[in-house]
Protein backbone atom coordinates (compact mmCIF):
# COMPACT_ATOMS: atom_id res chain seq x y z
CA UNK A 1 0.00 0.00 0.00
CA UNK A 2 1.04 3.57 -0.66
CA UNK A 3 1.03 5.16 2.80
CA UNK A 4 -0.05 8.65 3.70
CA UNK A 5 2.50 11.15 2.43
CA UNK A 6 4.01 8.60 0.01
CA UNK A 7 4.43 8.73 -3.78
CA UNK A 8 1.52 10.24 -5.63
CA UNK A 9 0.31 8.51 -8.79
CA UNK A 10 -3.24 9.82 -8.40
CA UNK A 11 -4.62 6.62 -9.97
CA UNK A 12 -7.13 4.53 -8.04
CA UNK A 13 -8.01 0.85 -8.15
CA UNK A 14 -9.87 -1.78 -6.17
CA UNK A 15 -7.23 -3.69 -4.18
CA UNK A 16 -9.37 -6.18 -2.29
CA UNK A 17 -12.96 -7.15 -1.43
CA UNK A 18 -14.32 -9.22 1.45
CA UNK A 19 -17.88 -9.76 2.54
CA UNK A 20 -19.85 -10.94 5.51
CA UNK A 21 -23.31 -12.54 5.54
CA UNK A 22 -25.22 -12.95 8.82
CA UNK A 23 -25.59 -16.54 10.11
CA UNK A 24 -29.38 -16.64 10.29
CA UNK A 25 -30.98 -18.01 7.13
CA UNK A 26 -34.47 -17.55 5.68
CA UNK A 27 -35.38 -20.16 3.06
CA UNK A 28 -38.25 -20.54 0.59
CA UNK A 29 -39.97 -23.30 2.61
CA UNK A 30 -40.29 -20.93 5.55
CA UNK A 31 -41.77 -18.23 3.29
CA UNK A 32 -44.12 -20.61 1.42
CA UNK A 33 -45.50 -21.76 4.79
CA UNK A 34 -46.78 -18.26 5.61
CA UNK A 35 -47.80 -16.97 2.15
CA UNK A 36 -51.06 -18.37 0.71
CA UNK A 37 -50.81 -19.93 -2.78
CA UNK A 38 -47.00 -19.73 -2.87
CA UNK A 39 -44.68 -22.72 -3.02
CA UNK A 40 -40.93 -22.83 -2.41
CA UNK A 41 -40.47 -23.77 -6.08
CA UNK A 42 -42.53 -20.82 -7.31
CA UNK A 43 -40.49 -18.39 -5.20
CA UNK A 44 -37.25 -19.83 -6.60
CA UNK A 45 -38.55 -19.83 -10.16
CA UNK A 46 -39.63 -16.18 -10.00
CA UNK A 47 -36.68 -14.75 -8.04
CA UNK A 48 -33.76 -17.16 -8.55
CA UNK A 49 -33.29 -17.04 -4.78
CA UNK A 50 -33.26 -20.05 -2.42
CA UNK A 51 -31.98 -18.51 0.80
CA UNK A 52 -31.38 -15.06 2.28
CA UNK A 53 -29.14 -14.23 5.23
CA UNK A 54 -30.91 -12.20 7.90
CA UNK A 55 -29.28 -10.14 10.66
CA UNK A 56 -30.32 -11.28 14.12
CA UNK A 57 -32.39 -8.95 16.29
CA UNK A 58 -29.34 -7.47 18.03
CA UNK A 59 -27.09 -7.38 14.96
CA UNK A 60 -26.94 -4.03 13.13
CA UNK A 61 -25.39 -2.45 10.03
CA UNK A 62 -22.30 -1.44 12.07
CA UNK A 63 -21.80 -5.07 13.16
CA UNK A 64 -22.02 -6.41 9.61
CA UNK A 65 -19.69 -3.62 8.45
CA UNK A 66 -17.17 -4.37 11.20
CA UNK A 67 -17.12 -8.09 10.41
CA UNK A 68 -16.67 -7.47 6.67
CA UNK A 69 -13.84 -4.97 7.34
CA UNK A 70 -12.06 -7.32 9.77
CA UNK A 71 -12.24 -10.06 7.13
CA UNK A 72 -10.81 -7.64 4.56
CA UNK A 73 -7.88 -6.81 6.86
CA UNK A 74 -7.25 -10.46 7.75
CA UNK A 75 -7.60 -12.00 4.28
CA UNK A 76 -5.39 -9.38 2.64
CA UNK A 77 -2.91 -8.62 5.41
CA UNK A 78 -4.02 -4.97 5.61
CA UNK A 79 -3.06 -2.84 8.58
CA UNK A 80 -5.95 -0.60 9.74
CA UNK A 81 -3.31 2.06 10.46
CA UNK A 82 -2.97 2.55 6.68
CA UNK A 83 -6.63 3.47 6.13
CA UNK A 84 -7.06 7.24 5.78
CA UNK A 85 -10.74 7.42 4.78
CA UNK A 86 -13.86 5.40 5.69
CA UNK A 87 -16.86 5.72 3.39
CA UNK A 88 -19.95 3.73 4.28
CA UNK A 89 -23.26 3.30 2.47
CA UNK A 90 -26.31 2.18 4.40
CA UNK A 91 -30.04 2.86 4.52
CA UNK A 92 -30.44 1.05 7.83
CA UNK A 93 -27.94 2.89 10.06
CA UNK A 94 -27.60 2.13 13.79
CA UNK A 95 -28.61 5.73 14.57
CA UNK A 96 -29.97 8.76 12.73
CA UNK A 97 -26.81 10.31 14.14
CA UNK A 98 -23.89 9.81 14.69
CA UNK A 99 -22.52 8.52 11.40
CA UNK A 100 -21.89 4.75 11.28
CA UNK A 101 -18.47 5.30 9.67
CA UNK A 102 -17.38 7.36 12.72
CA UNK A 103 -18.34 4.51 15.06
CA UNK A 104 -16.35 2.11 12.88
CA UNK A 105 -13.21 4.28 13.02
CA UNK A 106 -13.05 3.51 16.72
CA UNK A 107 -14.11 -0.13 16.51
CA UNK A 108 -11.64 -0.96 13.73
CA UNK A 109 -8.64 0.87 15.19
CA UNK A 110 -8.36 3.22 12.23
CA UNK A 111 -6.25 6.35 12.94
CA UNK A 112 -8.01 9.50 14.15
CA UNK A 113 -6.45 11.30 11.18
CA UNK A 114 -8.84 9.40 8.85
CA UNK A 115 -11.93 11.04 7.34
CA UNK A 116 -15.26 9.23 7.74
CA UNK A 117 -18.66 9.67 6.11
CA UNK A 118 -21.89 7.76 5.55
CA UNK A 119 -23.96 8.28 2.44
CA UNK A 120 -27.55 7.30 1.81
CA UNK A 121 -27.98 5.28 -1.37
CA UNK A 122 -29.17 1.74 -2.04
CA UNK A 123 -28.57 -0.44 -5.08
CA UNK A 124 -26.51 2.23 -6.90
CA UNK A 125 -24.31 2.95 -3.85
CA UNK A 126 -21.29 0.86 -4.83
CA UNK A 127 -20.86 2.69 -8.14
CA UNK A 128 -21.15 6.06 -6.37
CA UNK A 129 -18.67 4.86 -3.72
CA UNK A 130 -16.14 4.01 -6.41
CA UNK A 131 -16.69 7.40 -8.08
CA UNK A 132 -16.24 9.30 -4.80
CA UNK A 133 -13.23 7.20 -3.75
CA UNK A 134 -11.59 7.83 -7.11
CA UNK A 135 -12.28 11.55 -6.69
CA UNK A 136 -10.67 11.63 -3.23
CA UNK A 137 -7.61 9.70 -4.38
CA UNK A 138 -7.08 11.55 -7.65
CA UNK A 139 -7.13 14.88 -5.79
CA UNK A 140 -4.60 13.51 -3.25
CA UNK A 141 -7.00 13.96 -0.34
CA UNK A 142 -6.38 10.36 0.74
CA UNK A 143 -4.68 7.19 -0.42
CA UNK A 144 -6.50 4.21 1.07
CA UNK A 145 -10.29 4.34 1.22
CA UNK A 146 -12.12 1.68 3.20
CA UNK A 147 -15.41 1.56 1.29
CA UNK A 148 -18.18 -0.36 3.07
CA UNK A 149 -21.64 -1.39 1.90
CA UNK A 150 -23.67 -2.54 4.93
CA UNK A 151 -27.38 -3.21 4.71
CA UNK A 152 -30.03 -4.79 6.92
CA UNK A 153 -33.20 -4.17 4.89
CA UNK A 154 -34.82 -7.09 6.79
CA UNK A 155 -35.31 -4.68 9.71
CA UNK A 156 -37.47 -2.47 7.46
CA UNK A 157 -39.51 -5.30 5.92
CA UNK A 158 -42.91 -6.44 7.20
CA UNK A 159 -42.87 -10.26 7.64
CA UNK A 160 -46.04 -10.51 5.52
CA UNK A 161 -44.77 -8.41 2.59
CA UNK A 162 -44.19 -10.99 -0.13
CA UNK A 163 -42.93 -8.43 -2.66
CA UNK A 164 -39.85 -7.51 -0.60
CA UNK A 165 -39.26 -10.34 1.88
CA UNK A 166 -38.80 -12.92 -0.90
CA UNK A 167 -36.11 -10.79 -2.55
CA UNK A 168 -33.94 -8.92 -0.06
CA UNK A 169 -31.18 -10.39 2.09
CA UNK A 170 -28.83 -8.71 4.57
CA UNK A 171 -25.08 -8.47 4.11
CA UNK A 172 -22.01 -6.26 4.05
CA UNK A 173 -19.01 -5.88 1.77
CA UNK A 174 -15.74 -4.12 2.56
CA UNK A 175 -13.64 -2.85 -0.31
CA UNK A 176 -10.16 -1.32 -0.26
CA UNK A 177 -9.80 1.37 -2.92
CA UNK A 178 -6.19 2.55 -3.07
CA UNK A 179 -3.84 4.88 -4.86
CA UNK A 180 -2.08 2.69 -7.36
CA UNK A 181 0.27 2.80 -10.35
CA UNK A 182 -2.52 1.23 -12.39
CA UNK A 183 -5.63 3.20 -13.33
CA UNK A 184 -8.13 0.50 -12.33
CA UNK A 185 -11.34 2.52 -12.14
CA UNK A 186 -12.27 4.12 -15.45
CA UNK A 187 -14.96 6.57 -16.59
CA UNK A 188 -18.42 6.80 -15.00
CA UNK A 189 -22.01 7.39 -16.05
CA UNK A 190 -24.27 8.51 -13.17
CA UNK A 191 -27.96 9.35 -13.20
CA UNK A 192 -30.90 10.33 -11.01
CA UNK A 193 -34.67 10.58 -11.38
CA UNK A 194 -36.27 11.88 -8.21
CA UNK A 195 -39.74 11.71 -9.79
CA UNK A 196 -39.63 7.99 -8.92
CA UNK A 197 -38.77 8.57 -5.24
CA UNK A 198 -42.08 7.06 -4.11
CA UNK A 199 -41.50 3.74 -5.86
CA UNK A 200 -38.99 2.49 -3.27
CA UNK A 201 -39.56 4.19 0.03
CA UNK A 202 -40.02 3.90 3.78
CA UNK A 203 -42.64 6.65 4.20
CA UNK A 204 -42.40 7.09 7.99
CA UNK A 205 -39.57 7.49 10.48
CA UNK A 206 -37.96 10.64 9.09
CA UNK A 207 -38.81 14.20 10.06
CA UNK A 208 -41.61 14.55 7.51
CA UNK A 209 -43.73 11.69 8.87
CA UNK A 210 -42.56 10.83 12.37
CA UNK A 211 -43.28 7.37 13.79
CA UNK A 212 -46.56 7.41 15.69
CA UNK A 213 -49.51 5.19 16.55
CA UNK A 214 -50.83 5.91 13.04
CA UNK A 215 -47.67 4.86 11.21
CA UNK A 216 -47.61 1.39 12.80
CA UNK A 217 -51.04 0.44 11.42
CA UNK A 218 -50.76 -2.55 9.06
CA UNK A 219 -52.52 -2.27 5.70
CA UNK A 220 -53.08 -5.09 3.20
CA UNK A 221 -52.46 -4.17 -0.46
CA UNK A 222 -54.21 -5.52 -3.59
CA UNK A 223 -51.66 -8.35 -3.88
CA UNK A 224 -52.24 -9.56 -0.33
CA UNK A 225 -48.99 -8.15 1.05
CA UNK A 226 -49.16 -6.40 4.42
CA UNK A 227 -47.08 -3.43 5.59
CA UNK A 228 -47.24 -0.21 7.62
CA UNK A 229 -45.79 3.23 6.76
CA UNK A 230 -42.70 2.31 8.80
CA UNK A 231 -41.92 -0.61 6.48
CA UNK A 232 -40.16 -0.75 3.16
CA UNK A 233 -42.49 -0.31 0.19
CA UNK A 234 -41.47 -1.31 -3.32
CA UNK A 235 -43.61 -0.78 -6.40
CA UNK A 236 -42.11 -3.73 -8.30
CA UNK A 237 -43.70 -3.01 -11.71
CA UNK A 238 -42.64 0.70 -11.66
CA UNK A 239 -39.10 -0.23 -10.60
CA UNK A 240 -38.99 -2.83 -13.38
CA UNK A 241 -40.15 -0.24 -15.93
CA UNK A 242 -37.47 2.18 -14.74
CA UNK A 243 -34.79 -0.51 -14.95
CA UNK A 244 -35.54 -1.72 -18.48
CA UNK A 245 -35.56 1.89 -19.62
CA UNK A 246 -32.40 3.12 -17.91
CA UNK A 247 -30.00 0.16 -17.74
CA UNK A 248 -29.59 -0.58 -21.49
CA UNK A 249 -28.94 3.14 -22.18
CA UNK A 250 -26.47 3.34 -19.29
CA UNK A 251 -24.51 0.31 -20.55
CA UNK A 252 -24.32 1.90 -23.98
CA UNK A 253 -23.27 5.29 -22.59
CA UNK A 254 -20.55 3.91 -20.31
CA UNK A 255 -19.06 1.92 -23.20
CA UNK A 256 -18.98 5.06 -25.38
CA UNK A 257 -17.45 7.15 -22.59
CA UNK A 258 -14.69 4.57 -22.13
CA UNK A 259 -14.14 4.17 -25.91
CA UNK A 260 -14.92 0.45 -25.66
CA UNK A 261 -17.37 -1.95 -27.32
CA UNK A 262 -19.33 -4.87 -25.84
CA UNK A 263 -16.68 -7.27 -27.15
CA UNK A 264 -13.96 -5.56 -25.10
CA UNK A 265 -15.72 -6.40 -21.82
CA UNK A 266 -14.70 -9.66 -20.11
CA UNK A 267 -17.57 -9.75 -17.61
CA UNK A 268 -20.74 -7.75 -16.94
CA UNK A 269 -21.83 -7.51 -13.30
CA UNK A 270 -25.13 -5.74 -12.66
CA UNK A 271 -26.74 -5.07 -9.30
CA UNK A 272 -28.05 -8.52 -8.33
CA UNK A 273 -31.72 -7.51 -8.15
CA UNK A 274 -33.48 -10.77 -9.00
CA UNK A 275 -33.07 -13.49 -11.60
CA UNK A 276 -36.05 -12.47 -13.75
CA UNK A 277 -34.90 -8.86 -14.10
CA UNK A 278 -31.27 -9.83 -14.75
CA UNK A 279 -32.22 -12.39 -17.40
CA UNK A 280 -34.48 -9.90 -19.11
CA UNK A 281 -31.82 -7.17 -19.10
CA UNK A 282 -29.19 -9.58 -20.43
CA UNK A 283 -31.42 -10.58 -23.35
CA UNK A 284 -32.46 -7.00 -24.08
CA UNK A 285 -28.88 -5.71 -24.11
CA UNK A 286 -27.74 -8.85 -25.98
CA UNK A 287 -24.96 -9.80 -23.59
CA UNK A 288 -23.68 -13.37 -24.13
CA UNK A 289 -24.61 -15.61 -21.18
CA UNK A 290 -20.98 -16.55 -20.45
CA UNK A 291 -20.09 -12.88 -20.00
CA UNK A 292 -22.95 -12.12 -17.60
CA UNK A 293 -22.63 -12.87 -13.91
CA UNK A 294 -25.64 -13.90 -11.80
CA UNK A 295 -25.26 -15.32 -8.31
CA UNK A 296 -28.12 -14.59 -5.94
CA UNK A 297 -29.32 -18.09 -5.06
CA UNK A 298 -27.79 -18.11 -1.56
CA UNK A 299 -27.78 -14.38 -0.73
CA UNK A 300 -30.84 -12.73 -2.26
CA UNK A 301 -30.65 -9.07 -3.25
CA UNK A 302 -28.23 -7.51 -0.75
CA UNK A 303 -28.83 -3.94 -2.02
CA UNK A 304 -25.57 -1.91 -2.02
CA UNK A 305 -23.45 -4.97 -1.18
CA UNK A 306 -24.66 -7.04 -4.14
CA UNK A 307 -22.10 -5.89 -6.76
CA UNK A 308 -18.97 -6.21 -4.57
CA UNK A 309 -20.19 -9.61 -3.27
CA UNK A 310 -20.72 -10.73 -6.87
CA UNK A 311 -17.25 -9.42 -7.84
CA UNK A 312 -15.63 -11.43 -5.04
CA UNK A 313 -17.65 -14.56 -5.90
CA UNK A 314 -16.73 -14.19 -9.59
CA UNK A 315 -13.07 -13.88 -8.64
CA UNK A 316 -13.23 -16.98 -6.42
CA UNK A 317 -14.91 -18.93 -9.24
CA UNK A 318 -12.20 -17.87 -11.69
CA UNK A 319 -14.68 -15.88 -13.81
CA UNK A 320 -12.43 -12.79 -13.58
CA UNK A 321 -8.66 -12.63 -13.60
CA UNK A 322 -6.07 -9.90 -13.31
CA UNK A 323 -6.31 -7.35 -16.10
CA UNK A 324 -9.92 -8.19 -17.06
CA UNK A 325 -12.31 -5.37 -17.92
CA UNK A 326 -15.51 -5.63 -15.88
CA UNK A 327 -18.55 -3.44 -16.56
CA UNK A 328 -20.56 -2.66 -13.41
CA UNK A 329 -24.09 -1.19 -13.24
CA UNK A 330 -26.06 -0.26 -10.11
CA UNK A 331 -29.69 0.91 -10.16
CA UNK A 332 -32.49 1.36 -7.66
CA UNK A 333 -33.87 3.50 -4.84
CA UNK A 334 -33.79 7.26 -5.52
CA UNK A 335 -34.32 6.51 -8.29
CA UNK A 336 -30.58 6.44 -8.85
CA UNK A 337 -28.20 4.65 -11.18
CA UNK A 338 -24.55 4.49 -12.13
CA UNK A 339 -22.08 2.49 -14.19
CA UNK A 340 -18.34 2.21 -14.61
CA UNK A 341 -15.73 -0.09 -16.09
CA UNK A 342 -12.99 -1.43 -13.84
CA UNK A 343 -9.75 -3.17 -14.67
CA UNK A 344 -9.32 -6.08 -12.27
CA UNK B 1 -32.70 -1.22 -28.93
CA UNK B 2 -36.38 -1.09 -30.00
CA UNK B 3 -37.59 -4.09 -31.86
CA UNK B 4 -41.08 -5.00 -32.93
CA UNK B 5 -42.06 -8.62 -33.49
CA UNK B 6 -45.41 -9.15 -35.20
CA UNK B 7 -47.35 -11.89 -33.45
CA UNK B 8 -50.87 -13.11 -34.36
CA UNK B 9 -53.50 -13.00 -31.58
CA UNK B 10 -53.55 -16.78 -30.98
CA UNK B 11 -49.79 -16.75 -30.44
CA UNK B 12 -50.13 -13.77 -28.13
CA UNK B 13 -52.54 -15.79 -26.01
CA UNK B 14 -50.10 -18.72 -26.02
CA UNK B 15 -47.35 -16.34 -24.81
CA UNK B 16 -49.62 -15.07 -22.05
CA UNK B 17 -50.40 -18.67 -21.00
CA UNK B 18 -46.71 -19.46 -20.89
CA UNK B 19 -46.06 -16.28 -18.90
CA UNK B 20 -48.73 -17.24 -16.35
CA UNK B 21 -47.68 -20.93 -16.14
CA UNK B 22 -51.06 -22.00 -17.52
CA UNK B 23 -51.88 -24.97 -19.78
CA UNK B 24 -52.47 -24.34 -23.47
CA UNK B 25 -56.07 -23.35 -24.18
CA UNK B 26 -56.80 -22.13 -20.64
CA UNK B 27 -57.15 -18.48 -21.63
CA UNK B 28 -59.97 -17.14 -23.81
CA UNK B 29 -60.34 -13.57 -25.04
CA UNK B 30 -63.18 -13.07 -22.57
CA UNK B 31 -61.24 -14.48 -19.55
CA UNK B 32 -61.23 -11.92 -16.73
CA UNK B 33 -57.77 -11.20 -15.28
CA UNK B 34 -59.17 -11.20 -11.73
CA UNK B 35 -60.25 -14.81 -12.24
CA UNK B 36 -56.71 -15.96 -13.05
CA UNK B 37 -54.97 -17.37 -9.99
CA UNK B 38 -51.47 -16.30 -11.07
CA UNK B 39 -52.45 -12.74 -11.94
CA UNK B 40 -50.29 -10.95 -9.34
CA UNK B 41 -47.59 -8.28 -9.21
CA UNK B 42 -45.07 -10.74 -10.66
CA UNK B 43 -47.43 -11.34 -13.60
CA UNK B 44 -47.68 -7.57 -14.11
CA UNK B 45 -43.86 -7.37 -14.30
CA UNK B 46 -43.83 -10.28 -16.76
CA UNK B 47 -46.42 -8.47 -18.90
CA UNK B 48 -44.28 -5.32 -18.96
CA UNK B 49 -41.34 -7.47 -20.12
CA UNK B 50 -43.48 -9.16 -22.78
CA UNK B 51 -44.65 -5.81 -24.21
CA UNK B 52 -41.13 -4.41 -24.13
CA UNK B 53 -39.78 -7.48 -25.93
CA UNK B 54 -42.47 -7.99 -28.55
CA UNK B 55 -43.97 -4.54 -29.07
CA UNK B 56 -40.89 -2.44 -28.22
CA UNK B 57 -43.20 -0.38 -26.05
CA UNK B 58 -43.21 0.56 -22.38
CA UNK B 59 -46.63 0.18 -20.77
CA UNK B 60 -47.48 2.12 -17.66
CA UNK B 61 -48.97 0.81 -14.45
CA UNK B 62 -52.01 3.03 -15.10
CA UNK B 63 -52.58 1.25 -18.42
CA UNK B 64 -52.23 -2.16 -16.72
CA UNK B 65 -54.71 -1.21 -13.99
CA UNK B 66 -57.32 -0.48 -16.67
CA UNK B 67 -57.07 -4.01 -18.10
CA UNK B 68 -60.06 -6.23 -17.30
CA UNK B 69 -59.97 -9.14 -19.77
CA UNK B 70 -57.46 -10.91 -22.00
CA UNK B 71 -59.04 -9.01 -24.91
CA UNK B 72 -57.95 -5.74 -23.30
CA UNK B 73 -54.35 -7.02 -23.24
CA UNK B 74 -54.57 -7.99 -26.92
CA UNK B 75 -56.03 -4.58 -27.83
CA UNK B 76 -53.29 -2.75 -25.96
CA UNK B 77 -50.66 -5.00 -27.54
CA UNK B 78 -52.02 -4.36 -31.06
CA UNK B 79 -52.25 -0.61 -30.55
CA UNK B 80 -48.69 -0.61 -29.13
CA UNK B 81 -47.49 -2.23 -32.35
CA UNK B 82 -49.60 0.13 -34.44
CA UNK B 83 -51.30 -2.74 -36.26
CA UNK B 84 -54.19 -5.16 -35.92
CA UNK B 85 -52.77 -8.34 -37.38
Amino acid sequence: LIKSGGGDTLNASIRAISYYLPEQILNNDQLAAIYDNWTAEKIFEKTGIKTRHIASEDEYASDLAEKAALLLFEENDINPEDIDFIMLATQSPDYILPTTACILQNRLGIPKSAGAIDYNLGCSAFIYGLALSKGLISTNICKNVLLIMAETYSKHIHPMDKSTRTIFGDGAAAILVSMNEIDGINEFILGTDGSGAGNLIIPAGGMKLKNSNDTIIDVEDENGSIRSSQNLYMNGPEVFNFTIDVVPKTVNDVLIKNHLSMDDIDLFIFHQANQFMLNYLRKKIKIPEEKFYVNIEQTGNTVSASIPIALRMAEKEGRIKKGDKVLLVGFGVGLSWGATIIRW
Amino acid sequence: MRSVVKVPDNEKIALLEEMLDLDNGTLKVETKLDAINNWDSMAVISLIALFDEYAGETITITQIKELVTIKDILDLWNSAMGSND
